[in-house]
């Protein structure tokens, strides 16, 4: 569940803001937050194209460098998507949209081959259900014709029997088809799947390579199909971008409640300090790929592009324009001052995390329970994160964000939360 | 018995309420926790056997049930408040990493301190009720002897420290100011406590009561917490009772919010259900139901009565995401 965050300076003088700044109003300020998240989607869009020809070069000729291509693009599309996770808990059109795209954890056995014992979420009847082997599937009482698998036998399987672990689209659904399953538990190596994998006849490992070949592709076209409907969400008209901007105070506590909800509930905590407190390699984010450094990074860089209004494209440009950040200094310069160091602080710790990883001990291997400069190092990421959360909440409160504007919106998304 | 301290104060001075009255709630209810963990300590060190630990097993997981909404301050430190009692448990964490241990002889049992960083699944009141009750856990004998005395000398030793440390974040809640980095004004301290009833109530709707009701067509009642002891409604009741009392230290009189916990309460000491195992059956899923609209609107209560009272409303926390 998500908690609509407004600390309400009730005695404020709500002044125009433009009066106090002289440079920034809150009209500008969510403008150029749709501007940077049409951009970051757009980015997401254009590197998934890329994974998409990469994948079909691997199909066509499968190999350790059509392989690695593939994996290369995968990690490179990774980037400007996770940064558009700050655009998430703010915004109900990504939210109701984001399972499709980047659901996890998953119970992979849904869609290939698993070791035997792989965990699986209570009670799912189709964790092993393995769509690659099976052409013919039974999900319930209905049966799912599966000869092909196309598109829409993805969609048909996602979160199939109501479990949310049966992910059979997104990012960690063709993460798992390029890496396989990570077995080295929080020892070194990441999944090994071989290229040949995807070979024809003869050479063929793992059985049914063809249609595994058939699965990558739909999910990869899937993806890009998914992101294009994203990016055009954000584009001139569309409807995340009407959201915002046609109420800016709302378009404000979209900024604030994305960045607050994604720093602590959803990574310091889901995705950080539980893996953490488990030692558990099964609740790494990006646990085939072993690349979880790499996706908090960004994910702490999104939030912090959200505030300061800018965004980095992989092309080298720089999208820049009236930030938040702006429209905070203007009623309250310490609030400002010290939310943009925490935001800094964050990116110092995820940096450090980052370099750890790269630099050799791979996240699963910080997770390992007694190896103490591993944990401490994902504990100072949870911690900048946790902290950064205590001055987004005051920067709520220093933009005296409309109350009455955010309980109407929790009672549109909770029509059952009328007292009687 | 912090509830009759705290009628006491009300019928004496019905306006004393704010964040030091909400502390006084607080603090009582960690001592006890120590308390009681310490006494199933005892107990597991002098006889491991299972079945002559359950009632101080039950008397204090009494005690965190009444408390464990509760997640700021020293239950935040080193993952206690997930140790504590680690639920839902979805991918069976708990006992995987239990199996390991009594694979390697429960090694990991002789050492406190490296017990006290072993996974959160495994520790605990969850990690203990499948050693003293019927589970899937296997193991010879006395290493399962061992993990149980590891198990219940580590929740003395988490409710010894939360107590022991609480009263240094109470502190922080009743003295905001400048230097107090956690909360800088009066507000900023009703809101972070305002947030925890707010995301205590949420969290009892959806996962204590949510979790076993899954959907009518598939009702999920192997999901209910706490089934092998037996404590699934009793730790809602529980809950609801800590949680009343907070919310009613926090802002008084707030007669809304008082009687939709009453009536709460009601229902659930009269649902005869204690695994809440009737979420399969249409009669008696139908209470189940209605008891957590009845939350439900506890929830709205305090939303709509305590919140503006404040001048707050809810917080980030810990359940924003996914």
């Amino acid at each position: 569940m998500r908690l609509t965050p407004s600390l309400v300076a009730l005695t404020l003088t709500v002044s125009p803001l433009a009066a106090v700044a002289g440079l920034v109003t809150p009209d500008a300020v969510v403008a150029h937050y749709a501007d940077i998240a049409a951009a970051a989607y757009d980015d997401s869009v254009t590197t998934a194209q890329a994974l998409q020809q990469a994948v079909a070069a691997l199909v066509a000729q499968p190999s350790e460098a059509t392989l690695g291509a593939a994996r290369s693009a995968w990690t490179a599309a990774r980037v400007p998507y996770q940064q558009t996770e700050a655009f998430r808990f703010g915004n109900p059109i990504v939210d109701d949209w984001e399972g499709r795209v980047n659901a996890w954890p998953l119970d992979e056995g849904l869609i290939d081959y698993v070791a035997e014992g792989t965990p699986s979420a209570e009670d799912n009847e189709l964790a092993q259900l393995n769509v690659i082997a099976n052409p013919d599937l039974k999900i319930g009482a209905d049966t799912l014709d599966a000869a092909t698998i196309t598109p829409d036998t993805i969609r048909a399987l996602h979160e199939a029997g109501g479990i949310e672990a049966n992910v059979a689209s997104g990012y960690h659904a063709i993460e798992f088809l390029l890496w396989g399953q990570d077995l080295n538990g929080t020892g070194p190596g990441a999944g090994n799947r071989p290229h040949t994998d995807y070979a024809r006849g003869a050479d063929c490992t793992g059985g049914n390579c063809d249609r595994r070949a058939q699965y990558l592709t739909a999910a990869t076209d899937l993806l890009v199909a998914d992101l294009q409907e994203m990016a055009a969400n954000w584009a001139p008209g569309g409807a995340a971008r009407e959201a915002v901007t046609e109420n800016p105070q709302a378009g404000l506590n979209a900024m604030l409640t994305g960045m607050g909800s994604l720093s602590y509930g959803e990574q310091a905590g889901e995705r950080m300090k539980l893996g953490l407190m488990l030692n558990d390699p099964e609740e790494e984010h990006d646990c085939f790929s072993d690349q979880t450094h790499l996706s908090h990074y960004y994910d702490g860089l999104g939030i912090r592009n959200v505030y300061l209004g800018s965004y980095a494209r992989p092309d080298g440009s720089t999208v820049e324009g009236p930030s938040l950040s702006a429209l905070v200094a203007a009623r309250d310069p310490a609030v400002d001052q010290a939310l943009r160091a925490d935001l800094d602080a964050t990116m110092a710790a995820l940096g450090k995390l980052r370099d750890t990883a790269e630099g050799g001990m791979a996240y699963d291997q910080m997770l390992a329970p007694g190896n103490d400069a591993g944990n401490a190092a994902i504990t100072a990421g949870i911690d900048a994160l946790v902290a950064q959360t205590r001055n987004i909440e005051r920067a709520v409160a220093v933009l005296g964000l409309d109350k009455i504007a955010f309980e109407g919106s929790d009672s549109l998304d909770n029509p059952d939360a009328v007292f009687q | 018995m912090a509830r009759i301290a705290l009628i006491l104060t009300l019928l004496a001075s019905p306006a004393a309420a704010d964040v030091a009255q909400a502390v006084d709630v607080i603090t009582p209810a960690y001592a006890a926790l120590a308390d009681s963990a310490a006494d199933l300590a005892r107990a597991a060190a002098a006889d491991c056997a299972p079945e002559g630990l359950r009632p101080a097993f039950q008397a204090a997981w009494d005690d965190w049930a009444r408390i464990d909404f509760l997640r700021l301050g020293p239950v935040e430190t080193d993952g206690r408040a997930l140790a504590m009692a680690f639920w839902p448990d979805p991918k069976g964490s708990g006992l995987r990493a239990q199996q390991a241990a009594l694979a390697e002889g429960a090694a990991v049992a002789s050492d406190p301190d490296r017990f006290a960083r072993a996974s959160v699944a495994m520790r605990g009141f969850a990690g203990l009720e499948r050693l003293l009750y019927p589970s899937p856990l296997q193991g010879a004998e006395a290493e399962l002897c061992l993990l149980t005395r590891a198990t219940a000398a580590d929740l003395a030793r988490m409710g010894a420290d939360i107590a022991a440390e609480w009263p240094a974040h109470a502190e922080l809640l009743t003295h905001p100011g400048e230097g107090n980095a956690a909360y800088l004004t009066p507000t900023e301290a009703r809101q972070a406590l305002y947030t925890q009833l707010v995301t205590g109530l949420s969290a009892l709707e959806k996962n204590r009561l949510g979790r076993p009701l899954g959907t009518f067509d598939k009702p999920r009642p192997d999901r209910a917490e706490a089934v092998a002891a037996g404590r699934s409604l009793r730790n809602v009741v529980q809950s609801l009772t800590g949680m009343r009392d907070l919310a009613l230290a926090l802002h008084s009189p707030a007669p809304q919010t008082q009687a939709a916990f009453d009536r709460a309460l009601d229902l659930a000491e009269r649902l005869d259900d204690p695994v809440l195992a009737g979420v399969a059956d249409p009669q008696r899923r139908l209470k189940v139901e209605i008891l957590q609209q009845a939350v439900n609107s506890a929830k709205v209560a305090v939303e709509t009565e305590i919140g503006p009272a404040l001048g707050v409303s809810a917080g980030f926390n810990a359940q924003d995401g996914d």
